[in-house]
């Protein structure tokens, strides 16, 4: 087999990971959230400008514990995933999640974010009200929260628009996930001024969540059963609920001094 | 993060006899040669421009500032130690894409003189003692890599330690792509350094330089408690050439310029650069307590 053919294979191969976590059956946010936790009340808006719907965010139980819930949703269909922007949110998306994780720190309530999101909406709008604020404040936010914080990358974590949900305590992240410091296209127009060397990009910059792991970003990958959490989404969820109220339980067993500190110390170190 | 944006968006507004932008690709040609202003095409002695802060006398563009010049524009004479912190190399990929990453990092370092994006100082600026953090675009973007996010971070670390004030100045083009989830990570270590300050009870204050996008902008070069941005800088999260061809919208004039940020609340000043120092000074003052 010549040379050209292995650099092929191997690209495409790095790029069918990339589409099995772009996979439309994959489980969204809003059925994690269905079938994780209960009595899950939905709260909207950021106070200032609006309610985006690539956020969706309010308490729920999780085994008896008031949880507050934060996710990027990306839709399910043509009209949902329209509704929600496919997971891209504007800063106002970033400025709910805030003001719920504020609130948390308030009553004393764990947080746990579910990331799916390709990158944070690139837009005029978005530029307009402030995207790289709305992030930059959520990065700080995440970071000195006084309650413990679970993130989990169910599909998709891409760039700023991803890590400002995921600075947390506890990231956990499903196998066939990818988390990315920008989506293989965006990385291909830059790295090689050319959109569609996507796969060649893929190989090169390993955008699987085990490459996030290798580098303790990630802490824990939730198995899938096979050939994907597309196949069986009811037992992945019950995967994401089971690893969800392991972490939490020892989270919560710990005085939130030593979270914070554990927290500040380990985005220290951050990526080497 | 968009790591030509600043680059693509020049091309796009400025006008057909724009030369090589200034900084220290220009070196070569220094001290006798002469220098173009990127925006009105006058040519200045570079000895005369790099004397106006790399600021056209004729049109007031404000040209791009390599990292150590920035230091020498900022710090009162005599009170500069540059900090080597030695902070090493990181290639998380091996990543190659024709040339070595690790070659273009040795080739920037030997462009620009310094270790890594950043440029690191202990200072006093009007009198008032700072940890000055500059970025240089001209190395690779002043794209954040681990070793970048080590220096800035360290360098929070060293002005809380010896209670110094936070002065950054931020330009580039966001994350370092060549090093993948690990660029990305520097956003939060960043903060990190950040937070560190905050806690501490001592004043930062960021300038937003041209052009300033991505990750940089969306973690440390905002969270200052002060954000002074200087004319005509192009700051964003994502470039303009990427939301042009993701939503096919029309760019309102003047879109992502610091006077553009400055109206939608997003910066506290638009200040000319012949005026930074003295205003960066003013505010320490201030924000030490007036004395
Ligand atoms: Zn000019």
């Amino acid at each position: 087999m010549s040379t050209t053919t292995e650099t092929t294979e191997r690209e495409q191969a790095a790029f069918a990971r990339v589409e099995l976590a772009r996979h439309p059956e994959r489980p969204r946010a809003h059925q994690v959230i269905d079938g994780v936790f209960s009595d899950w009340h939905e709260l909207r808006g950021d106070r200032r400008f609006g309610d985006d719907r690539a956020v969706i965010a309010g308490p729920a139980l999780l085994h008896g514990r008031t949880v507050m819930v934060i996710g990027q949703e990306k839709g399910t269909d043509p009209m949902t995933r329209a509704v929600h922007n496919f997971g891209m949110p504007h800063p106002e998306g970033y400025r709910k999640a805030r003001r719920l994780m504020r609130q948390a720190e308030k009553f004393g309530m764990p947080v746990v974010c579910l990331i799916d999101t390709p990158a944070a909406y690139a837009g005029v709008g978005a530029e307009e009200r402030g995207q790289a604020w709305a992030i930059a404040d959520s990065l700080l936010c995440m970071l000195t929260l006084r309650t413990p914080t679970v993130s989990v990358v169910l599909s998709e974590g891409g760039s700023g628009g991803a890590l400002a949900l995921a600075v947390a305590d506890r990231v956990l992240a499903l196998e066939n996930a990818v988390y990315t410091v920008a989506p293989p296209e965006t990385c291909a127009a830059i790295l090689y001024r050319d959109a569609g060397q996507r796969a060649r990009a893929a190989a090169a910059l390993r955008p699987g969540v085990d490459t996030a792991y290798g580098i303790g970003l990630v802490d824990e990958l939730i198995p899938e059963p096979e050939p994907g959490a597309h196949a069986h989404p009811g037992v992945a969820i019950a995967a994401i609920g089971g690893a969800i109220s392991r972490h939490l339980d020892e989270l919560c067993a710990t005085p939130v001094d030593e979270l914070v500190r554990r927290r500040a110390a380990r985005y220290r170190a951050a990526g080497g | 993060m968009d790591i030509d944006a600043g680059g693509v968006t020049a091309r796009r507004q400025a006008p057909p006899r724009r030369v090589q932008a200034p900084g220290p690709r220009l070196r070569p040609v220094a001290p006798t040669g002469t220098v173009a202003c990127p925006a009105c095409g006058r040519r200045f002695v570079f000895e005369r421009y790099k004397a106006d802060l790399n600021v056209c006398t004729a049109c007031g563009h404000h040209g791009r500032v390599p990292a150590v010049q920035r230091i020498a524009q900022l710090a009162d004479s005599h009170s500069t130690e540059p900090l080597e912190l030695h902070v090493g190399d990181r290639d998380p990929l091996h990543f190659d894409d024709g040339v070595p990453y690790v070659q273009r990092v040795a080739r920037a370092r030997e462009q620009t003189g310094i270790e890594e994006a950043f440029a690191i100082a202990r200072a006093e600026i009007a009198g008032t003692p700072v940890m000055l953090a500059c970025m240089d675009f001209a190395f690779l973007g002043g794209s954040l890599g681990s070793a970048a996010g080590e220096m800035f971070a360290r360098a929070c670390e060293l002005a809380v330690g010896e209670r110094r004030a936070l002065v950054a100045v931020c330009t580039s083009g966001g994350a370092r792509m060549q090093e993948g989830i690990a660029s990305l990570a520097q956003m939060a270590r960043c903060s990190v350094g950040v937070a560190s300050v905050a806690e501490a009870s001592l004043p930062y204050i960021s300038v937003l330089g041209d052009p300033c996008f991505g990750g940089v902008t969306a973690s440390f070069a905002v969270q200052a408690d002060v954000i002074l941005a200087e004319p005509g800088a192009r700051i964003g999260f994502a470039g303009g050439r990427v939301i042009e061809q993701a939503t096919h919208d029309r760019l309102p004039d003047g879109f992502q310029t610091a006077e553009f940020l400055l109206a939608h609340g997003m910066v506290d000043t638009v200040i000319d650069r012949r005026q930074l120092r003295a205003t960066i000074g003013a505010l320490l003052r201030l924000y030490s307590g007036g004395s």
